[in-house]
């Protein structure tokens, strides 16, 4: 194990100053759509109203859905949710989609179904056990990255997440006791699969977080055929404090979405009053001038109708907006 | 359950994690554990035992998969299904292997910079890939591996490594008593275990007496009680069978994995006091 603090805060300085150096240019705003929620029959409702609202075209697509599953604790809500799992399927069934399967490669247990069954996945998605796939045991490809952040120059990964037309991120909005906060691009984590890595992937870990957060998002939206990228986050319920474990639940009622997973993510660091200027993973990643609050195009309801503030371990108090 | 492990293997030789899934290396050692000398079934094991050697690499480890060119902690279950005959190439490449958190260059850089590792105290153990750190699985794994090797042939430079492995296994107990992924903390907040990997590291800590073993047992008894699967009833019933425990129910779940059929194999062979990982 690994404490690198030091050398994120040396990244994260290093690339705020970066930023505050460049020529503002102005910024095109991404879409992000929020609506209240709550874990019932209406979220999907709600679901099928915002990906219509967003005109997510799936007609004749393959699409993956990757919830956050992490472990299993009935005292707190560590993972997405399966309703909000099971209302975006039913919604891009209901759209045109092809196929959706949901995949997911936790990061510390090694038995996927277990967790799936405890975290309440069969019980609520039909057909749960033909419907998904465990990344951590996939099929792999080896995928070379596009001008990586990170040391590596190489990944093995998922055929399923490869080869699907739409990939949709589906985390749990958290706090992160190594990045600050957890959301739609730290959820990519999950795509590397534990059968080469490990159970946890380590090597994501010492080849430096953020930047593997920012190598993962990169590969889906550096132009090469590979899969479109959507994300709705569940901050219904979302882990405030020692996340994305051991923190303790936060009511939010909000579920975020949009195309930009820069965008969602910094929107959602909003609603959780963390800067997402101080987030590492998004300064690598965000164009100049896009993580402004003006960058996202607020559609639904406003960021602050849902400003709730997330507890922060003392290490990450400095991210308190 | 024989049938059922033999109709599961890929046409390389190998077995998938679940049915029709690609074969890896993992599943295809367990696999093999499982079907032993089942007479109706050495032509399985045959080809089980070729897709496990055409993993091999030149540097002496295995490869999980045959498309990774890379060896990593599989190298153990390698030498844990030959350990009669094993492979001197992936056994010294196991031998050499340690954490990166145990090497003296990272030492160093962390004591230059500050950095306080939470486990000082840890000795050198196994990654699941090269250059990272030390975890439970591959420690607990290869534990056993050189356990098998150590009783046909005795050799200091193994009997060390066992007892560095173990050692490990000790530092990264739980709090509660039981194991998780290999992080008994982080932050200075306790993490709680998790019924597989409880049930592996007593399995790697059978023959030894270490201190508050008791409360591994009770953890590993109350994970049993609750546990919902067919990998971690396996291993928590093997964990407890290893320091003479015999469980007092033994809950049902599905198999839904070629790990899932083995180790439930596996466990009936322990229950019979026949179990292979410590013969």
């Amino acid at each position: 194990m690994k404490a690198i603090t030091r050398r994120e805060w040396i990244s994260s300085a290093a690339a705020t100053a970066l930023t505050g150096c460049r020529k503002r240019e102005p910024v095109k705003p991404s879409p992000v759509l929020i609506a209240r929620a709550a874990y019932s029959q209406d979220l999907y409702d709600v679901v099928q109203r915002m990906l219509a609202e967003l005109r997510l075209d799936v007609r004749g697509a393959r699409v993956v859905l990757k919830p956050n599953l992490v472990e299993f604790d009935e005292r707190t809500t560590i993972n997405t949710h399966p309703v909000v799992v099971h209302a975006v399927l039913e919604a891009l069934l209901a759209l045109g989609a092809k196929e959706v399967r949901i995949a997911e490669g936790p990061g510390h247990r090694r038995n996927t179904w277990e967790l799936a069954e405890a975290a309440g996945y069969f019980e609520t998605v039909p057909q749960f056990e033909a419907r998904f796939t465990d990344l951590n045991v996939d099929e792999v490809v080896p995928v070379t990255l596009d001008r990586p952040r990170s040391k590596l120059r190489r990944l093995y990964l998922p055929r399923t997440v490869l080869d699907c037309d739409w990939l949709v991120s589906l985390p749990k909005m958290k706090t992160h006791h190594w990045v600050g906060a957890t959301l739609s691009m730290k959820n990519l984590f999950g795509v590397v699969p534990g059968a080469i890595y490990g159970w946890p992937k380590n090597l994501l870990h010492w080849a430096g977080i953020a930047e593997c957060i920012a190598d993962l998002h990169r590969l889906f939206t550096g132009g090469q055929k590979r899969p479109r990228l959507f994300a709705l986050v569940d901050g219904v319920v979302g882990m405030e404090g020692d996340g994305p474990i051991h923190g303790v639940p936060k009511p939010v009622g909000a579920l975020v979405a949009g195309y930009d997973l820069v965008a969602v993510d910094a929107a959602c660091c909003r609603i959780m009053r963390i800067e997402p200027r101080k987030i590492p993973y998004l300064l690598l990643e965000a164009r100049p001038g896009a993580l402004e609050p003006e960058a996202i195009q607020e559609i639904g309801e406003p960021i602050r109708a849902f400003e709730t503030p997330f507890e922060l371990i003392p290490q990450f108090r400095s991210l308190r907006l | 359950m024989i049938e059922a492990i033999v109709s599961l293997q890929n046409r390389d030789g190998g077995w998938p994690y679940r049915r029709g899934g690609p074969s890896w290396a993992e599943p295809t050692a367990y696999a093999l554990l499982a079907l032993g000398d089942e007479a109706a079934a050495q032509q399985a094991v045959q080809r089980g035992r070729e897709f496990l050697a055409s993993l091999r690499r030149k540097d002496g480890g295995l490869a999980p998969h045959p498309a990774v060119e890379e060896s990593t902690w599989v190298t153990a279950l390698y030498i844990l299904t030959n350990p009669a005959q094993p492979d001197q190439g992936a056994l010294d490449w196991l031998l050499r292997r340690t954490g990166r958190e145990s090497t003296l260059l990272h030492r160093v850089r962390m004591k230059l910079l500050g950095v306080r590792d939470e486990y000082e105290a840890a000795p050198p153990a196994w990654p699941w890939y090269p250059d990272t750190a030390a975890w439970l699985v591959p420690t607990a794994v290869t534990v056993l591996a050189l356990r098998r090797v150590q009783r046909q042939r005795p050799d200091p430079r193994v009997e060390e490594r066992i007892r560095q492995g173990q050692r490990f296994l000790l530092v990264r107990r739980c709090a509660d008593g039981g194991w998780n992924h290999g992080a008994s903390r982080a932050l200075g907040f306790q993490s709680f275990s998790y019924p597989e990997t409880t049930g592996l590291a007593l399995v790697a800590l059978a023959g030894t007496q270490p201190p508050q073993i008791e409360r591994s047992l009770e953890m590993a008894e109350r994970h049993l009680a609750r546990c919902r699967s067919a990998e971690g009833i396996a291993w928590l019933e093997m964990g407890l069978r290893a320091h003479g425990r015999t469980p007092a129910r033994v809950p049902e779940a599905p198999a839904r994995t070629v790990m899932d059929l083995a180790l439930r194999v596996l466990a009936q062979r322990a229950a019979e006091r026949a179990n292979p990982l410590l013969s």
